[in-house]
């Protein structure tokens, strides 16, 4: 009985083991299998890294988007956020004769910040005047006024105006009450009804920007449910020395943006002197007697590149963030 | 035995899909690689830095797209041979700046040519390219002049290895500003016989405490690449704080409420409030008596 | 002459009846009602409603302004009717300062609805601005409301005294409450003189409160660009508005308390005809305002202007902006110039034409003017270019309603809505008078 036993003991710890190593083998090969048929393709292979994004979810970061970053720790040298790039003054030039519509502007804009919503934070409106005048295309962004109506009905200092002309928001600190919404005459303001449904578009967001803290500089990243948005003439982009997403998106070099005190605005392909071309083309600013001062010049459609018809395949009258079927 | 039969069958199956799992590129044989294109300029900042501004890109279905993250390294060939002087990764736009570090290492060939070779070896998705990039040396002296109450910039191009000035180059000038320079004059000022230029410089140009950052540039020559040479001139007109950042406004922040506004409040609270508190008083009167 | 157990007996509050006990019921399913659907909108979003960037303020913000309006009557009554020494306002006042309570809490709550952050409500004191115009709203209002409450307060301790020994046998709790609250009230010649001399600073200082609270107010719209609010008449404007939603609102109130509470001996015809000469006046002051904000513009106007007037006089709006107009001023003042006009129960539903109209007046202001932007509508979904309120913001606007009819009911079942010491000292007076002359 006790050979029996043994032997069978033997045999069944020898038929384990084996099928054990097989089993553990094969887990193995199973796996790469399964890895290799859902594995995304890569330009190359780096170390990744795991990172938790604001969500508090999991998510896989290249090493090489992450940067690490020496605090300022000088006093002498700290950034006001509230204040701005000093010795700056931000204009942007819209020139009305080039713009047919292309929309790049607002796509980037939509991309750049993460824009879900109905509203874009720019739009191309489908100007004109009266019967008798000819209709064109005019892209309308926050004008970023030196008297800025939304600024001074702001109950809790929401927005804000800097030195260096930009009027920012804070969603840390605003209440919804949209009071600045109904002072703007420009009507860019944006308010977010409900959850930016930012989800996908935010854990692009944490992968591509490295080093992000939400700040009023990168409005959109994130967007707050109740708080308002509006364009923010890409600070974020200006402080590494790149020109604003629609600026540089634009194909026809509509827009060109500078700095007044130095009396300069290029469309990344040309620089101008900003006096001259003002004086040159006439250039004016939208709703001037309102008194709002914007910081927005147009140069007026004349001389036009373009036809305006043109602009119409493109024109939708009712959509300017196509959503995602 | 049937238990034979089935381990078999078992051992089998395991080492089938091991086979599959282990060998690594199989499943994208299928995959065709794409050829990256390399461009790179080089460029020298007179008294800075010499680089070389490298782009990789492909054309992927039809499309121009940006080759990023891969690796690629800088030869310079002397005498048939290759020598590595550095290593350099294209960032997430397929752009990397590599800089030459010690110039002096770098050995011109017989004629005074230096001959760089940025090289890719492949990977993946992309199959090996490398680009050559050829330069002389120059140089740009560059200084500001007063002549008759007008502001000139004064440059002379020469060849550093010939020692010779350069004629009949196009040279422009520029001053610094944000995003891209803006040029002053001209579009282009060739040089005379003696490699010189002299460019007026107009009044007006605003630049911080009126110092203008001007540039001298020697813009993609065959020969020589991008050369720059800078100086700070005094010239411009000063910029001005024009914004009413520091003023109590209707649009500052609550720390510039306008006095008479603060006044007109908190007088109002102190007066109305201060009534009701004695109000209080008098209902509190009421209860004692 | 009634002896004064008489007065008492007639003017202490009663329990309530069973048609007061449904009334309550249903006061308060709409107030849950209310509260349900404001609970989704914090969890939800103000998604919850038809407001879009356009029509960015709805029938929150006019239900705010309605608030507001009505709370004006506390002034209105007692102030400006003591100052020119309108004596019939005794059995009127009480109602009002009750009124003007309600009223104004509601305002504090409806605003804080509107809110898209109502959990950082406490920013606008705690980072307040004081360039604009909602700050000197978080100011002014809990201003007002304090002092509607001393003017409520001072007047009734000696009725809460009164009312203490009136219960003391039947109701010995709620008497010991009403001995607390009249603050050890004796009626000695000290106390009257303390009660007086704050009775009349707070009666001086209300009205120009109120009148200011409604400026201000005003000053929310007229501070903006916008075509329709940017208009140097808003704030004399809104005062007469207040003026007449306020009225409007006591004679309804008024006659249904009466009823109620069988008060017929102490709220005659006569104060049913004094008050509808009040409305009256209001009326015809809020028609000349009307007529200074619309009529004058029509006569020279910008083309944005021109749109605004064309929205209201024949457009999308024309509809109810002619029922406010005619309905809520004109035919008032024609009825109310008859004597017939005047009786209780025709007073009773020019009174409810009235604030109907208040009301709906309220959101023609708010909104016409936020659909016709300077710049064209673009760019968003069509529905845009046109509001109407949600399921939610009708439930909520009606849990508000509900809650400020909870405040008057209640405050009206325990509090005696006509001052009982007041009524009697000047029945006394006129007795005295008659016995004299006699």
């Amino acid at each position: 009985m006790e050979e029996s036993n043994k032997s069978a003991r033997r045999k069944f710890l020898d038929k384990g083991l084996k099928l054990g190593f097989a089993a553990a083998l094969g887990g193995i090969g199973i796996t790469k299998v399964a890895q290799k048929l859902s594995a995304k393709p890569n330009h190359s292979s780096h170390d990744k890294m795991e990172l938790m994004d604001t969500e508090g979810n999991i998510i896989e970061v290249d090493s090489t988007e992450v940067m690490e970053i020496t605090p300022k720790t000088d006093p002498d040298e700290k950034y006001n956020m509230r204040e701005g790039i000093p010795n700056r003054k931000f204009v942007m030039v819209v020139d009305l004769a080039k713009c047919k519509n292309a929309l790049a502007c607002q796509s980037a804009c939509n991309k750049h910040h993460y824009i879900t919503g109905d509203n874009a934070w720019i739009k191309v409106y489908n100007m004109q005047e009266s019967a008798d005048t000819a209709p064109y295309w005019m892209p309308v962004t926050c004008q970023h006024c030196d008297e800025p109506a939304c600024v001074t009905v702001c109950p809790v200092d929401a927005t804000f105006k800097r030195r260096d002309g930009l009027v920012l928001i804070d969603n840390e600190r605003c209440i919804g009450c949209r009071f600045c919404m109904a002072a703007c005459p420009y009507s860019i303001r944006v308010f977010n009804w409900n959850e930016p449904d930012q989800g996908e578009i935010y854990v692009n967001m944490e992968a591509e920007m490295s080093h992000h803290k939400p700040s009023p500089e990168h409005a959109g990243a994130p967007s707050k449910m109740g708080t308002v948005d509006k364009c923010d003439f890409c600070p974020h982009a200006v402080q590494n020395n790149e020109l604003p997403h629609c600026v540089t998106a634009c194909p026809n070099g509509v827009f060109y943006f500078g700095d007044k005190y130095e009396d300069t605005v290029t469309n990344g392909q040309e620089s101008l002197r900003l006096s001259k071309l003002l004086e040159d083309k006439a250039g004016y600013r939208y709703m001037e007697a309102l008194g709002t001062q914007p910081s927005v010049y147009y140069l007026p459609p004349t001389d036009r590149l373009v036809d305006f018809k043109d602009g119409l395949e493109n024109y939708n009258e009712y959509e300017s963030v196509p959503n995602p079927e | 035995m049937k238990n034979c039969k089935i381990t078999s069958f078992v051992f089998l199956f395991i080492l089938i899909s091991l086979g599959l799992g282990i060998s690594d590129n199989d499943l994208y044989a299928q995959t065709k690689k794409n050829r990256a294109r390399i461009n790179a300029d080089y460029v020298k900042v007179i008294g800075g830095e010499s680089y070389l501004n490298i782009k990789a890109s492909a054309r992927i279905d039809k499309k121009t797209v940006e080759v990023s993250h891969i690796d690629l390294q800088i030869l310079q060939e002397l005498n048939d041979e290759e020598i590595q002087i550095g290593k350099t990764t294209t960032n997430a736009s397929g752009i990397s700046k590599f800089i030459i570090e010690d110039f002096a290492n770098l050995q011109p060939d017989s004629l005074g040519v230096y001959n760089l070779i940025i090289s890719f070896d492949g990977n993946d998705s992309f199959k090996k390219a490398s680009r050559d990039v050829s330069f002389r040396n120059a140089d740009i002296e560059a200084k500001w002049i007063v002549k008759d109450s007008v502001n000139y910039v004064s440059a002379k191009l020469i060849d550093t290895q010939l020692d010779s000035a350069l004629a009949e180059i196009p040279l422009t000038v520029r001053v610094d500003r944000l995003f891209r320079p803006l040029k002053i004059g001209e579009d282009f000022y060739d040089t005379d016989n003696d490699g010189e230029i002299q460019v007026p410089i107009e009044n007006g140009i605003p630049g911080i405490d009126g110092n203008l950052k001007l540039e001298v540039v020697l813009s993609e020559s065959d020969d020589y690449g991008t050369v720059i040479a800078q100086l700070t001139a005094p010239i411009g007109t000063v910029i001005v704080d024009e914004s009413t950042y520091d003023q109590r406004t209707m649009w500052s922040p609550r720390g510039k409420t306008p006095i008479f506004l603060l006044a007109l409040t908190y007088s109002f609270i102190f007066i109305v409030w201060g009534i009701f508190i004695y109000l209080f008083i008098n209902l509190v009167r009421i209860i004692k008596s | 002459m009634k002896s004064r157990e008489q007065f008492i007996q007639d003017l202490a509050p009663k329990k309530f009846t069973k048609v007061e006990k449904i009334w309550l019921g249903l006061l308060i399913v709409m107030i849950l009602a209310g509260v349900v659907a404001y609970a989704d909108q914090v969890r939800s979003g103000l998604q919850v409603t038809n407001l879009n960037d356009y029509a960015l303020w709805g029938i929150y913000i006019s239900n705010f302004v309605f608030f507001i309006a009505t709370s004006f009557v506390g002034a209105a009554t007692v102030a400006i009717l003591r100052l020119t020494q309108n004596s019939w306002r005794t059995p009127l006042v009480r109602i009002a300062e009750i009124i003007s309570l309600a009223a104004i809490i509601m305002a504090g709550i409806t605003i804080i609805i509107d809110l898209g952050r109502p959990d950082r409500a406490l920013y606008t004191v705690i980072y307040a601005r004081f360039q604009s115009p909602i700050t000197w709203d978080v100011i002014i209002i809990p201003t007002y409301m304090v002092a509607i409450f001393y003017l409520l307060y001072f007047p009734l301790l000696p009725d809460l005294a009164i009312l203490k020994k009136y219960y003391s046998e039947t109701k010995p709790r709620l008497s010991k409450w009403y001995g607390k609250l009249s603050l050890n009230w004796k009626g000695t010649d000290k106390q009257k003189r303390i009660q007086q001399k704050s009775i009349k600073i707070i009666a001086i200082l209300v009205l120009p409160l109120g009148l200011i609270l409604q400026t201000i107010d005003a000053w929310l719209f007229s501070s903006t660009y916008r075509i329709g609010w940017n208009s140097t008449n808003f704030g004399p404007y809104f005062i007469s508005g207040a003026f007449v939603a306020g009225v409007g609102t006591l004679v309804v109130t008024i006659f249904l308390v009466r009823k109620v509470k069988g008060l017929e001996e102490y709220i005659t015809d006569y104060h049913f005809d004094r008050m509808g000469k009040f409305l009256a006046l209001a009326c015809l002051i809020y028609l000349y305002f009307n007529a200074n904000e619309y009529l004058m513009p029509a006569y020279a106007s910008t083309v944005n202007e021109e749109v605004h007037l064309d929205t209201l006089f024949t457009g999308h709006y024309s509809t109810i902006f002619w029922f406010v107009t005619i309905g809520g001023l004109v035919v008032p003042i024609i009825l109310l110039m008859f004597k017939k006009g005047r009786s209780p129960v025709a007073m009773f539903w020019i009174g409810v034409l009235v604030v109907l109209a208040s009301w709906w007046k309220r959101y023609i202001i708010v909104t016409p003017t936020l659909l016709h932007p300077y710049l064209p509508i673009q760019g968003v979904p069509e529905s845009w270019r046109d509001y109407f309120p949600s399921l939610h913001e009708w439930v909520i606007t009606g849990s508000n309603l509900a809650t400020a009819l909870l405040i008057l009911t209640l405050l009206v079942r325990y509090l005696p809505v006509v001052a009982i010491q007041r009524t009697i000292d000047e029945s006394k007076l006129e007795h005295n008078d008659q016995k004299r002359e006699s």
